[in-house]
């Protein structure tokens, strides 16, 4: 179990009023679990992890591992980065040139605290990281014959070998081109679960971290503004910001027709009269403001019972799917359509969705 | 005809790299011509060749004090290395890695040092542990007795001097791999597990190593052809050294110049060969390039308790480099005559002799002589080396033999380079020989490999597609040229300008053979000034000097930082 609590380190900033850094977070990870922090860059999801690894000094906050206290602003506690136990994968991969691909995995065991494993055990551990990383036999190789994906395993193995509790890994994969990503993809979340170890994941693609995590924390500005499985954070987004980070939301601004109890489904009208359900998370009374998220996969373009209505101005067919550009007043609404037809520009079109998946975000 | 025009103009790149060419060809190459021909032949009072002969290298190999020579310089060159990478790549890495305080201090002795000829600060470094400084001083005051603790006048004097004299160039350049090198690789030996000693151990130093080599064999290089220390040092004390041999060899009336020229070569074979495994290391060195990351600002080891010794280390070596230097100057600035540290000496202190410096005739005369000299070298080198570094890195017609020639002066060390000098302009028919063009000549051959150098450099971190897209968007080679490549270059060519103009006006080695006495220099003079016993005078000169130097020394610092350019192009 990992417990970040009120988690504080604030970058003075000469260039703009906008200090960098990350404010006030606060996260508990059940053991096992896949956590991904997301944010533009400059949102303080690095900041974040480095303070978890001990690279940087949180000005205050707790965190701990299970009962091991690693950082109390208010206690004076700082455990020294070497002594966390933590494993970290670096955007760089940072592969120590000088020594072999053996050499640089069995390094966290050689300087381990206490006495020096014997060398069977070293050669034993280092044997099983690198076959659960697929590269049993690369030994022997220099580091500097590797290649970008093989670098990337074998940071892995190296994060790995000593069995931490935490596992750190640092936008892994955009140093790597777009079929290895997405395999790598693959491979860090089906070995996270083999080992079952613990793991923050920093990342700017949404994609990434829809795919691999348990949970996700949307970060801006340096607060974490939306913490959720994927299905909620793409689904279900608490803000604006949250909706068209994740996905390209179509966001519809209107009014609140029928008032609603938080959670529950009520009416927003747009100014063009157009009326249709959606989903307030958060409530809302009649005649407020309110802005509504609809996915563009999540809307049907139709003849009959349409909420919406437009004329397409744009059709890019992308294979699996058709996406549409649909002007509707002065909004452009984007939708995702079946392959099996085409909808020419310039033809008027209805729209409609579920009341389900349309959500007042703000 | 126009059909030739447009030949010209497009074949623009051939006709700069021949004229480049040739240019190059009539500095660089006589120089090595006149000293292989004299070290194997025997020549008349007026320098026409009679014969030929084996007699100058027979002598040098059978002659016992020759090859004391040798083995002197290697001892020395191989002493002074060892202790300046230890001095100036310890501060290095306390200063750009860690949270020592009183970084300040380290950028203060270096950029001050930069900007001090050598020969100050050897006369400074001579009185602190001659016979009558303060160290023996202090040293017989306590036993009571009369006997010196130490001999400056000795191969362990002349180390300790030239060793610190280097230790602010290996700060600088040892300082720029620190601070370049990925600062993940230490962090993951942390998150790994390893201390601060584990990680500087089995990581940090290994990572380093091929810059540290090829530092190393840099500094030696530089010693094997020192000049200041082995002559101020070393000959009062009867230690002779390669460089100091040749200097007696040409003084002598009459000189033996096919000795000396001998010497050269041996030098010459000696600094060729060790340049030649530089290369190799230096390439060697980039084999740990590595991808790197988003370059989070890298985290100075927290050194806890221990960041005071590092600063105490700091604080010290700010004294040994610049401290104890400057106010040995001034000391010797402000009393009539030289004398050891006392109370009893208070009183006389007088500003005489920075009055003299003002008034008596000569000094300024000296001054702008000296700065005139150095910005024509540095002036003239940087207008050759942008045409040829620009050729030579854009692979152009020529490019590796234009490359060769700007650099083929490498392989002398500055008193050699003298010596050949000295030949080819005494023959050369015109008035040369004895003003100060020679000296300015012998200041471009010398530092034409530095320019090279900046402006190669410089080319490279332009991208190709700049003059690519100049080029497609309809400018000729020469608009490109004056249009994108020197603006773009400015910076690299500003900064190897400056560094030309502050070591020219540094260095004793290449002067001292051919200033005459209506033509000198600034490190020639103060040399003849510490020899004749004037040294009140020359330490008030010399710190005027100074302060003017570290004046533009501390240009080219920022310009270095601002250019993007490494500061020092070696």
């Amino acid at each position: 179990m990992l417990t970040v609590h009120d988690l504080t380190k604030i970058y003075a900033n000469r260039f703009d009023t906008q200090a960098g850094g990350v404010r006030e977070a606060s996260f508990d990870l059940p053991d096992g679990t896949f956590f991904t922090l997301l944010g533009p860059s400059g949102c303080g999801k690095t900041t974040t992890l480095r303070c978890v690894a001990g690279l940087e000094r949180p000005d205050q906050g707790v965190i701990a591992v299970g009962d091991r206290v690693l950082f109390d602003a208010s206690q004076r506690i700082a455990v020294p980065l070497n002594e966390r136990g933590i494993g970290m994968v670096f955007q760089s991969y940072a592969i120590w040139p000088h020594m072999t691909v053996f050499e640089n995995i069995a390094f966290p065991l050689r300087v381990a605290k206490g006495r020096t494993p014997p060398r069977e055990a070293i050669e034993r551990d280092v044997e099983q990281a690198l076959s659960t990383v697929g590269l049993s036999g690369y030994g022997d190789r220099p580091a500097t014959r590797l290649s970008g994906g093989q670098q990337q395993r074998v940071a892995l193995a190296r994060a790995i070998v000593h069995r931490p509790k935490l596992l750190l890994l640092d936008e892994p994969l955009s140093n790597l081109d777009a079929a290895l990503r997405e395999e790598m993809r693959i491979e860090l979340r089906r070995l996270q679960q083999q080992i079952g170890v613990t793991t923050i994941y920093v990342t700017h693609d949404q994609s990434e971290a829809l795919a691999m995590s348990d949970r996700i924390a949307v970060m801006e500005k340096g607060r974490i503004v939306q913490m959720g499985d994927p299905r909620e954070i793409y689904f279900r987004p608490a803000n604006v910001f949250v909706a068209s980070f994740i996905g390209a939301a179509n966001l519809l601004t209107g009014v609140c027709a029928e008032a609603a109890a938080p959670g529950s489904e009520g009416a927003v009208r747009l100014p063009d009269g157009a009326t249709f359900r959606c989903l307030f998370p958060a409530g809302g009374t009649a005649g407020q403001a309110a802005t509504v998220s609809v996915r563009p996969e999540s809307i049907a373009l139709v003849s009959e019972g349409a909420l919406l209505r437009g004329e397409v101005t744009a059709t890019s067919f992308l294979g699996g799917s058709v996406r549409y550009d649909v002007q509707v007043g002065d909004t452009v609404v984007r939708v995702v359509g079946g392959a099996e037809r085409m909808v020419a520009s310039g033809t008027p079109v209805g729209m409609s969705f579920e009341a389900s998946s349309a959500v007042v975000v703000g | 005809m126009s059909g030739a025009l447009t030949w010209v103009r497009q074949d623009m790149r051939r006709v700069i790299a021949a004229l480049v060419g040739i240019v190059l060809a009539v500095l660089m190459l006589p120089p090595l011509w006149i000293l292989l021909q004299d070290s194997v032949t025997t020549t008349n009072a007026i320098g026409d060749v009679t014969g030929f002969t084996a007699g100058h290298f027979a002598k040098l190999f059978t002659d016992k004090d020759a090859l004391r020579s040798i083995w002197n310089s290697l001892v020395f060159a191989g002493g002074s290395t060892v202790l300046s990478l230890v001095a100036g790549g310890v501060l290095a890495w306390l200063v750009e890695r860690t949270n020592a305080p009183f970084k300040i201090l380290a950028y203060l002795a270096t950029i001050v040092s930069l900007g001090t000829p050598y020969i100050l600060h050897v006369i400074a470094w001579l009185f602190l542990l001659g016979k009558v400084g303060p160290l023996n001083d202090i040293y017989r005051s306590v036993t009571g007795g009369t006997d010196s603790l130490f001999n400056v006048n000795s191969m362990a004097g002349m180390i300790l001097i030239e060793g610190f004299l280097w230790s602010p160039l290996v700060f600088l350049l040892l300082g720029s791999t620190f601070r370049a090198a990925n600062a993940d690789m230490e962090e993951a030996a942390r998150m790994s597990g390893a201390t601060v000693l584990q990680t500087l151990r089995r990581v940090s130093l290994p990572l380093a190593m091929p810059a540290i080599l090829a530092l190393a064999l840099f500094v030696f290089i530089r010693a094997i052809g020192g000049f200041e220390v082995p002559a101020l040092v070393g000959m009062p004390g009867r230690i002779y050294v390669l460089t100091t041999d040749v200097y007696e060899a040409t003084i002598v009336v009459p000189p033996d110049l096919g000795y000396a020229a001998a010497f050269s070569v041996v030098m010459v074979l000696i600094v060729a060969v060790l340049l030649y495994f530089y290369s190799r290391l230096s390439k060697n060195a980039e084999k740990y390039h590595s991808v790197t990351g988003k370059g989070f600002r890298p985290r100075p080891f927290d050194l806890g308790k221990g960041r005071w010794i590092a600063g105490a280390m700091i604080v010290a070596n700010f004294c040994v480099v610049l401290l104890l230097p400057m106010i040995t100057l001034l000391w010797m600035a402000l009393l009539p005559f030289l004398r050891s540290f006392s109370l009893a000496a208070l009183p006389m202190l007088s500003l005489k002799n920075f009055r003299t410096v003002f008034t008596a005739p000569g000094y300024v005369e000296l001054a702008t002589n000296s700065l005139l000299v150095a910005a024509a070298a540095a002036t003239f080198i940087m207008a050759i080396t942008a045409l040829a570094g620009w050729i030579a890195a854009r692979r152009g017609p020529g490019g590796w033999l234009l490359d060769q020639l700007a650099t083929l002066s490498l392989v002398f060390p500055g008193i050699c380079l003298g010596v050949a000098v000295m030949e080819v302009y005494l023959r050369v028919p015109l008035p040369i020989y004895g003003s100060l063009w020679i000296i300015a000549i012998a200041y471009v051959i010398r530092f034409m490999p530095y320019g090279m150098r900046y402006v190669y450099s410089g080319v490279l971190q332009l991208h190709h597609e700049l003059e690519e897209a100049a080029g497609v968007a309809g400018a000729s080679s020469l608009t490109t040229l004056r249009r994108i490549v020197a603006p773009l270059l400015s910076p690299a060519i500003v900064a190897g300008w400056l560094f030309i103009f502050l070591v020219a006006n540094k260095e004793l080695a290449i002067a001292v053979l051919l200033a005459s006495p209506g033509s000198q220099v600034i490190a020639v003079s103060i040399f003849d000034q510490w020899v004749n016993g004037q040294g009140g005078e020359l330490a008030a000169f010399g710190l005027i000097w100074t302060v003017l130097m570290t004046a533009i020394a501390c240009l080219f610092f920022v310009q270095g930082r601002r250019g993007g350019t490494d500061v020092f192009g070696n």
